[in-house]
């Protein structure tokens, strides 16, 4: 059971535009604009709107929910209560988004203006259009290109150039540092996790993740024999989204923010909310490689594939969220050390078991 | 003896010690903490369960205090001082009469509970009560009839006392000191038979006795002290006009 947002939005659009909107036009006498709004590229255009609109705002509620997801969560791991604003919680987000919107928009004295304005924008930018490529189930993209895995972890590889300009904008030594070491912890960890993925693509033969997801529906779910690939995805995966423990560039905890420090107001927030963003994608594209996606056992199909897709994706980020509550962070020189030396021969061994499997035909 | 050299290896924690062992006892902490609220007390709107023997602010139990000041003076912050008010008790169609009892500035006391623990009478005691925030700083300072507290068993502090030598042996049970207290002596040239001493007592040990008469033919007074009933409060001492009554501290 799923939805079918094209079908549902391409419908309403036609009604409203086409039966109602149409013959008033036609009423009053303008009958030039009512055989341009029923025009098929006009219909389509307002549907590819209203159907990015959506998963816009689905998206960015998810990445909201995450906040306070990791919050409670984290707050449980601590013995604490966690965000109290709101019923359990709920309105922080909401406060704290009010609260950086209504900041003033400072701009240091030494800062190059035109990049230092846009290293956000970059960013954000990157981080919403990872939105574009994910499935919520069969009906519900926004698009669904061939290659769309390759698609969302080339857009995933985009963000350190951002992160870059934007610690260098700041003419700030320390974040300019900062910038650069989570550059470099970014690019060195782009590449286990591209490997790790490369196991998943090998079994299912495809780079597409309606494919995949298919594959996995109708064999089993690649965790059981990609464990190992999994292992190395989750590890790089936090890495990349600069988590706990892999969170030296920013280490909120100890150091002034690292390359976000000359960031204020509204900027921060989008950063902020960049991140859970990240997180979101990162969870949901672990989700659709590795945990089946909105596969679901056949006495469940009752719960709509949005629902179980979602619950997954959270699943996974309380995962994330269990590491960040768990561990210390590391040091510069042992994170490149764990993705070089330990992460990349795992996912080279993970690789070289998907190719005997897919020639025993095992799975 | 060669000690065991510690190599590198040792000290790095390693799998195990990284990643399984932190990773299991949060996820412990977090079922337990779920099923269980957390260890957060929301303090508006809860409050943890005090202990019988919690000290907060004084409390006097009115009738039982003879205005004997001990807590006055034991008081580490001077944050008591005895004041002269009407008695509660008092006979119809008579005026109340005046006795003397503690007044405490509530907003200098550091809830110690020595006032309590030196009460002779057990009139002072230790309440509850710890939310004394208020709006001026006259509010805090409790008359004694604000003082006033309803006591249970548990509010009395007393000063008990167990031998080194008892610690270890069963069926001793920590007793109140009542044997050895410091006691007023006198200095009978200073002494001029005021008898101030035996009118200020307020647990009146100490009795005007006369020995003889002096060269003007005046009875020669002097203090006697009755130890079972003195709480060594230094009143008399305090009073005397020309420093006869000194106290003798048991060593």
């Amino acid at each position: 059971m799923y939805i079918d947002i094209w079908q549902f939005l391409g419908g309403l659009v036609h009604w409203l535009l086409v039966d109602i909107i149409g013959p008033i036009l036609g009423w009053i006498g303008f009958h030039g604009l009512e055989s341009w709004l029923g025009s098929p590229g006009v219909l389509n255009f307002v549907t590819i709107l209203l159907v990015a609109l959506i998963v816009f705002t689905v998206g960015m509620l998810v990445a909201i929910t995450h906040i306070w997801q990791e919050r409670k969560t984290l707050g449980r791991l601590m013995d604490r209560r966690g965000t109290q604003v709101g019923p359990i919680g709920l309105f922080q987000n909401f406060a704290d988004g009010l609260k950086v919107l209504v900041k003033e928009a400072i701009i240091p004295d030494a800062a190059d203006p035109l990049v230092y304005n846009a290293a956000p924008v970059i960013i954000i930018g990157v981080s919403l259009f990872m939105f574009v490529t994910i499935p919520y189930s069969q009906g519900f993209y926004v698009a669904n290109p061939q290659m769309s895995v390759l698609l969302t972890l080339a857009i995933f590889s985009l963000v350190p150039f951002g992160v870059l300009i934007g610690g260098w904008a700041s003419n700030n030594k320390y974040t300019l540092i900062g910038g650069l070491r989570a550059a470099a912890q970014i690019i060195a960890y782009e590449i286990p996790l591209l490997l790790s993925v490369i196991g998943v693509i090998i079994l299912a033969g495809s780079l597409n993740f309606m494919d995949i997801v298919a594959y996995q529906q109708s064999h089993v779910w690649m965790v059981v024999p990609m464990i190992l690939g999994f292992v190395v995805f989750i590890i790089s995966m936090n890495a990349e989204l600069e988590r706990v423990p892999f969170d030296l560039p920013e280490a909120e905890a100890e150091l002034v923010e690292g390359w976000m420090t000359e960031f204020g107001g509204m900027k921060f927030g989008l950063i902020m909310m960049s991140e859970y963003a990240r997180g979101f994608v990162g969870a949901s594209i672990a989700t659709l490689l590795f945990l089946g996606g909105w596969d679901m056992p056949s006495f469940l199909q009752f719960i709509p594939d949005e629902l179980w897709f979602l619950a997954k994706v959270f699943a996974v980020f309380g995962l994330f969220i269990w590491i960040r509550g768990a561990m210390p962070r590391v040091r510069t020189d042992q994170i490149l050390a764990i993705g070089w030396k330990r992460l990349l021969p795992l996912a080279a061994i993970n690789i070289f078991i998907a190719i005997i499997f897919k020639t025993l035909g095992w799975f | 003896m060669a000690e065991v050299q510690k190599t590198r290896k040792d000290k790095e924690l390693g799998l195990t010690g990284f990643i399984l062992k932190p990773m299991l006892l949060t996820l412990k902490q977090t079922i337990k903490s779920t099923i269980h609220r957390p260890q957060t007390v929301q303090y508006p709107w809860e409050k943890i369960v005090l202990p019988d023997v919690f000290r907060g602010r004084p409390g006097l139990i009115f009738d039982k205090c003879i205005g004997c000041g001990i807590c006055m003076r034991i008081c580490p912050t001077r944050c008591i001082d005895l004041v002269t008010v009407d008695d509660l008790k008092k006979e119809e169609g008579k005026p109340a009469e005046k006795v003397k009892r503690p007044r405490v500035n509530v907003g200098r006391c550091m809830m110690c509970g020595y006032c309590a623990e030196y009460c002779p009478t057990n009139a002072m005691i230790v309440t509850p009560e710890y939310e004394l925030a208020s709006w001026t700083r006259e509010d805090i300072i409790y008359d004694p009839y604000k003082l006033q507290f309803p006591g249970v068993p548990g509010n009395e502090v007393h000063i008990i006392e167990v031998l080194p030598s008892e610690v270890k042996k069963e069926g001793v049970v920590p007793r109140p000191n009542t044997e050895n207290k410091d006691l007023p002596i006198l200095e009978e040239k200073k002494c001029i038979s005021c008898s101030r001493c035996a009118k200020d007592c307020p647990t009146e040990a100490i009795v005007m006795k006369e020995f003889g008469v002096n060269e003007k033919g005046r009875p020669i007074k002097r203090p006697v002290i009755d130890k079972e009933k003195c709480v060594s409060c230094e009143t008399c001492v305090e009073v005397c006009p020309k420093d006869a009554l000194t106290m003798s501290e048991v060593l």
